[in-house]
């Protein structure tokens, strides 16, 4: 592993699905899809797609529950849960609070779906946050000191202050796997 | 600028200056709170008993219409016909206990009010702190019309207009208009307004909202006007009354109360009044066309008025009730407002509790039955109903329930016998039980108190201010 740099397991961004700035919340869908259901190099799924702005840069990405969040109806009762936190109550009075008010809210509906076909990817999509990046020329235990420490499903790989790939969870556990077989061996 | 203008801006600055945090400015209702020339107008007292050590210091202050009693330190602060009861403060070598701990006092407690503003303020109880067990501390705090502040250091407050902290140490917040908390430690919260929560951490926790649109009915407060609303309408209509009795410093004794009931100097009891044994009657309290059966008591800023109060009744801080039968051993916490009308009574039931900051407001007659909890706002017989609970089913709470806007978490019957052991308290503190010279309270123990007044400077940059005196046997 010592040897190991980062850039050897990420995928560079020529690779990965993407989608511009101004792609709407249906076609962010049906590309996240496409790309999980795509076949790769590696035998795991992309989780998510990269937005790309009109100068091909990465500014943020969008995975299943980005996804799920941005179709997810703008619950009334998000401010009151918020409140309720300040006074004391337990996590799981406020995990059972928040059920009871969502099954009295209603539930996801065609006309709904309508609504916010049209949403755009910058509504919705994650913005790299800080200790999300990681150099390409970084060791494999910086990337996964970073994994873990920020509860990270991917890094966003760096050349200077352009993003150049990505370096998946899934990649670097199989990598670690296969390191650990080797010394058993 | 006056010396009473420097000290009020150098108040609002301190309490602004603790409050950044949450972003609050208290400035606009700081601005006309206290009108400089109504501080001129009113004598501040105080009390001198046998019960209570007389120990009192002033050092530049203002104290217009306001009561002592106990051990008080007032010290850059401007106090507004506010009532400073150091009646229950705790004694030399008294032990107090608080967790594992048994604390034994070095000295009396004493109530040190530092860099403050209190307008028609209670202050009443102990420090139930165990950081601060001789200093029951206000600093750096306003506190706005009818608040209480009941066993509750408070440093770097914003109490609004009926708001309540209870047995709190309260840090750094502001208490919105008419909440009511007892939380027992509390820092840096922004508490909105008609927020009624009492949380004992590990044993229950009780969260009631009002909505906001009708609670500003009752109270409002906003930057741009001074508070207003029905609350306020109420004891505006029954000011005049108190008149009389601010303004003679020897009143006659109103005769026809038995000698185990106390009747303080400064209430005001209107005919057809009858009064039973031990029965306590603070300051500040207006009393008409009721009946306060045996160990009533009515403490300070309550009404009661055209009502029956059956004996053993608590009428706690600021509640008022209006044409009412209250049955026996019935509980109304801080600032409730029960306003039945006279062809629509309200009725309730022997043992109940209503919580503090309860509204009952009814234009048809309603009945409480015996032995329930009730809050929140109720005008009708379906939101009693949705804002009340039985006792008995209230005690096989084990976890939590919630209804309509209350919240409850923990132990049911752990918060029940909290609130009763609470009440038998309150009504042997004021000397309900007391029989054959036994039991005495402060119905009994306030026969023995007399008065003194004390008078500002009417003249110069000091007008309105007091001198700085210390006042001891």
């Amino acid at each position: 592993m010592k040897n190991c740099l980062v850039k050897d397991l990420m995928i560079p961004i020529s690779e990965y699905a993407t989608v511009t700035l101004g792609t709407s919340l249906t076609d962010a869908v049906l590309a996240l899809e496409k790309a999980q259901n795509a076949f790769t190099s590696s035998k795991y799924q992309h989780r998510a797609i990269l937005v790309l702005d009109h100068d091909g840069s990465v500014v943020g990405k969008v995975g299943q529950l980005c996804a799920l969040q941005a179709i997810e109806p703008e619950y009334n009762f998000n401010d009151k849960i918020e409140e309720i936190k300040k006074y004391n109550f337990s996590e799981e009075y406020l995990v059972r609070l928040r059920e009871r008010y969502r099954s009295e809210e209603t539930v996801l509906e065609t006309d709904h779906l309508q609504d916010i076909a049209e949403k755009k990817v910058e509504e919705f999509m994650q913005k790299p946050r800080p200790g999300e990046f990681v150099a390409e020329n970084g060791t494999i235990d910086t990337a996964i000191h970073r994994l873990v420490s920020g509860r990270h499903q991917s890094l966003l790989v760096t050349r200077q202050k352009r993003i150049i790939g990505i370096l998946r969870m899934a990649d670097v556990f199989a990598a670690v796997s296969h390191e650990i077989h080797n010394l058993a061996d | 600028m006056r010396e009473l203008e420097k000290i009020y801006n150098r108040i609002v600055q301190r309490v602004n200056i603790n409050l950044r945090e949450l972003n609050f400015d208290v400035t606009p209702f700081a601005d006309q709170l206290i009108p400089p020339d109504q501080m001129t107008k009113f004598y501040a007292f105080y009390g001198i008993t046998p019960d209570h050590p007389l120990d009192l210091h002033f050092h530049h202050s203002a104290l217009a219409g306001s009561y002592f009693l106990g051990r008080c330190r007032v010290s850059n602060s401007l106090l507004y016909k506010s009532d400073i009861r150091g009646d229950e403060l705790k004694r030399e070598k008294q032990i107090f206990r608080f967790e594992n701990f048994e604390i034994v006092l070095a000295t009396d407690e004493m109530i040190s009010i530092e860099n403050s503003a209190l307008v028609k303020t209670l202050v009443h109880n102990f420090s139930h702190d165990p950081e601060t067990v001789e200093k029951f501390f206000i600093k750096d705090t306003l506190a706005m019309d009818y608040s209480n502040i009941h066993g509750a250091p408070s440093g770097g407050c914003f109490l609004g207009p009926f708001a309540t902290v209870d047995l709190t140490t309260v840090r750094d917040c502001a208490i919105g208009c008419y909440s009511y908390v007892q939380a027992g430690e509390i820092s840096h919260m922004n508490i909105a307004p008609g927020t009624i929560w009492v949380n004992s951490p590990g044993n229950f926790n009780f969260l009631y909202t009002y909505p906001e649109q009708p609670l500003a009915q009752y109270v409002s407060l906003s930057p741009e006007y001074v508070p207003w609303g029905i609350l306020f309408d109420f004891i505006e209509e029954h000011k005049d009354a108190f008149q009389r009795v601010f303004d003679f410093v020897n009143l006659d004794a109103i005769e026809s109360i038995p000698n185990t009931a106390s009747l303080d100097h400064f209430a005001v009891v209107l005919p057809r009044t009858k009064i039973e044994d031990n029965v306590l009657v603070a300051q500040r309290a207006y009393i008409e066309n009721s009946t306060l059966g045996r160990g009533a008591n009515a403490q300070e800023n309550c009404f009661i008025i055209n009502s029956h109060l059956e004996g053993l009744n608590v009428t706690a801080h600021g509640a008022k009730i209006v044409n009412a039968n209250m049955g026996r051993g019935i509980f109304t916490g801080f600032n409730s407002f029960l306003f039945g009308k006279p062809e629509s009574r309200l009725t309730v039931g022997k043992g109940s509790i209503i919580m503090p900051h309860t509204i009952i407001d009814i234009n048809e007659p309603l009945t409480v039955p015996e032995d329930h909890l009730v809050w929140g706002l109720v005008r009708n017989g379906n939101e009693l109903a949705e804002n009340s609970i039985p006792l008995e089913e209230l005690t096989k709470v084990k976890s939590s329930f919630s209804r309509g806007r209350l919240h409850f978490e923990g132990k049911g019957d752990l918060f029940v016998k909290t609130f009763q052991d609470r009440i038998h308290h309150i009504l042997e503190a004021n000397g309900a039980f007391y029989e054959d010279g036994k039991n005495a309270g402060h119905a009994q123990r306030n026969q023995n108190l007399s008065l003194n007044t004390i008078q500002p400077f009417h003249f110069g940059e000091k007008k309105g201010m007091y001198p700085d005196i210390q006042i001891r046997p």
